[in-house]
């Protein structure tokens, strides 16, 4: 290419959110244009936001990606700002006005709730559900991943993890929950969990977990070595209520329905679970069970007074879940029930309610999604963008594909502002 | 001398160890990186020293975007006789695969008459490192030997 190199243009670029979306799309943007300015914006003081408070402390290797991003700030010219809000401290109009490129990388971090099991089930299946209190002793997963990881805004009050509990979910979240939930404390504490959030979750200490799934086992969402890393906890007997050996063809039918590469993918899943269950030894003294198929129906409380010594006095606390055999997943029985201290629901992330920047309420009528573009000078980025599905990687695909827009954007504009000038 | 940096990468890594080789090798020599997704055969000729950096990902498998070229490698089978490379992997050795995505390009390009020369490098991130260090170290020892054996030609 013999083209005279065209003097790069040096656009202001504000990036709303510093986690792994927000750091990729710098990364891109930087290698393009080393002379713009580029400021990140963070809520938190510490930027990375589910790198450091979502992946779990023990996974040393994903943690470490948010050392490459320090590169950004210590070395690429790249401005963090953090304890900065952008809806409350500064409005998304201000940034704009001060920037020519936003892009709104702010994720989806609120838990998913089940509405019967986030709140006291007074009612009957069927009825109108009750706008009741949260249960005590019912906990979403992504605010124990924030206090495991010990983020600034969680509390441990309130948190009691008995000896037994009740997973509700089948992604690699609800997985990591099983295996820090069965790591001693020494080891968690070891790994950066607080003391006080590392003793709260072995105080039971766990004697039985159920790990409770909707989809069959072909169709659960969870890593095969996720799975894997399970079989290396010590003293735990697996055990799984998925029908054992060959691919079952209803299990087949409701894998491919669930829109999973069923059965090849499938069945390692089904073999993994296997595996882990054989493996694993007959006489520890704790269990862990799988249970496939089964969707949420409700929990119970204890009467209020009838507590134990976990709860706090007078408190309703969770006593009893059941569920139901989620259509065509090849369960026999119509309902599950368990007795439990408590509920760890790990069943996605959502839009935080209230929160002051949604996708949709300011997407204008050109907006389009699949470059990231909201409106004009205004991008969205990682799970902002693209719903709360995928891991860390994605999100640099995706950043890939938002970096390209903007800079696509920005050079045409420029050429179209250069064209004008040079006909004059 | 010159070297060519052809990296694969899924979560970036990859990608700044080769920024830093170039960094440091670039003082004395002739460097260029690229992604393995934008390689061409004609970017593999005989007059340059390859460094390969490549992760893993999925369970063993290829980091994204190294999977263009190692189809483009299946389609094409070029002939590599002529050429030399050194490798770097990437991984985790928490997982039972650990760095066989950087295998399976070694294997390609051996399988085609590429010599591969000096140490196989590896960084395994399950002590929470970075890759960086290990190898610009790993380089550094490469470059001498080369050095060696060009002094001895
Ligand atoms: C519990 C959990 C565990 C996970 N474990 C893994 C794993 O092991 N491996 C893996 O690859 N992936 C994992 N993931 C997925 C991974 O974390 C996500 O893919 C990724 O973090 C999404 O990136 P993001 O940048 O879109 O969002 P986030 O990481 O959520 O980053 C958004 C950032 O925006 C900031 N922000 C939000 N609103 C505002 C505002 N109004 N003003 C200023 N700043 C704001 C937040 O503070 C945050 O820093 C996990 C996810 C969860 C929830
Ligand atoms: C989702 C995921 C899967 C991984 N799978 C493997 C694997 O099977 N074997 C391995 O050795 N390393 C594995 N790793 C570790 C990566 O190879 C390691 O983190 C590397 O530094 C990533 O480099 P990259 O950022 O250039 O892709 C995996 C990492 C992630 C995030």
């Amino acid at each position: 290419m013999n083209e005279p190199a065209a003097p790069k243009p040096a656009p202001r670029i504000a990036i709303v959110g510093a986690g792994p979306a927000g750091c990729y799309t710098a990364q891109f943007l930087r290698k393009r244009w080393s002379l713009a300015d580029i400021v990140i914006y963070d809520r938190h003081d510490a930027p990375y936001g589910l790198i450091r408070y979502g992946v779990a402390p023990d996974h040393l290797g994903t943690k470490a990606i948010a050392k490459q991003f320090d590169r950004l700030f210590a070395r690429d010219g790249v401005t963090f700002v953090g304890a900065t809000d952008i809806g409350t401290d500064l409005t998304l109009d201000q940034l704009q006005a001060d920037f020519d490129v936003v892009v709104l990388a702010t994720g989806l971090w609120a838990d998913r709730m089940i509405d019967t099991f986030h709140s006291a089930a007074t009612t009957a299946v069927g009825a109108a559900p009750v706008a009741a209190a949260p249960l005590a002793g019912v906990y979403g997963a992504g605010r124990l991943t924030r206090l495991i990881n010990g983020h600034p805004a969680e509390s441990v009050q309130g948190l009691h993890i008995g000896r037994r509990t009740v997973i509700v979910g089948n992604g690699n979240v609800a997985v990591d929950l099983v295996r820090l939930m069965l790591t001693p404390a020494e080891v968690l504490v070891s790994h950066g969990v607080p003391n006080e959030v590392a003793a709260a979750l072995t105080a039971g200490p766990l004697e039985h977990m159920d790990v409770v799934g909707r989809s069959p086992v072909y169709a659960a969402k969870f890593d095969l070595a996720m799975i894997r890393e399970l079989g290396k906890l010590d003293d735990v007997r697996f055990t799984s209520d998925s029908p054992g050996d060959d691919v079952d063809e209803n299990d087949e039918t409701a894998a491919q329905a669930a829109g999973t590469d069923a059965p090849a993918d499938g069945t390692a899943k089904a073999d993994a679970i296997r595996e882990l269950v054989e493996g694993s030894s007959p006489t520890a003294t704790r269990t862990v069970a799988f249970h496939f198929g089964w969707t949420p129906d409700r929990v119970f409380a204890s009467d209020a007074g009838e507590v134990g010594d976990a709860g706090e006095a007078g408190e309703a606390r969770v006593s009893r879940v059941t569920f139901t055999a989620t259509p065509g997943a090849g369960q026999r029985d119509a309902t599950l029930e368990l007795s439990t201290d408590s509920v760890c629901t790990a069943v996605g992330f959502t839009e935080t309610e209230g929160a002051l920047l949604r996708r949709d309420a300011i997407a204008s009528p050109t907006a389009d999604l699949e470059r990231g573009l909201l409106a004009d000078g205004l991008y969205c980025v990682g799970w902002f963008r693209r719903g709360p599905v995928g891991t860390i990687p994605a999100n640099r695909a995706d950043a890939r594909t938002v970096a390209d827009a903007i800079i696509h954007d920005v050079e045409a504009a420029a050429a179209v502002l250069e064209a004008a000038v040079t006909s004059t | 001398m010159k070297f060519v940096i052809l990296y694969g990468t899924e979560s970036g890594n990859a990608e700044t160890v080769a920024d830093d080789l170039v960094d440091e090798l670039s003082a004395d020599n002739e460097v260029e990186s690229i992604d393995m997704t934008d390689a061409e055969l004609d970017t593999l000729t005989p007059d340059a020293f390859f460094l390969v950096v490549c992760s893993t990902h999925g369970d063993g498998g290829l980091p994204a975007s190294a999977v263009p070229f190692a189809e483009l490698l299946d389609a094409e089978r070029p002939d590599l006789t002529g050429i030399r490379y050194a490798m770097f992997g990437l991984g985790d050795s928490s997982y039972e695969t650990y760095s066989r995505g950087s295998e399976r390009i070694d294997e390609r390009l051996a399988a085609l008459g590429a010599i591969r020369v000096g140490e196989y490098g590896r960084h395994d991130a399950s002590d929470g490192s970075l890759p960086n260090d290990t190898a610009l170290e790993w380089a550094r020892d490469l470059v001498s030997t080369l050095d060696d054996v060009a002094a001895v030609a």
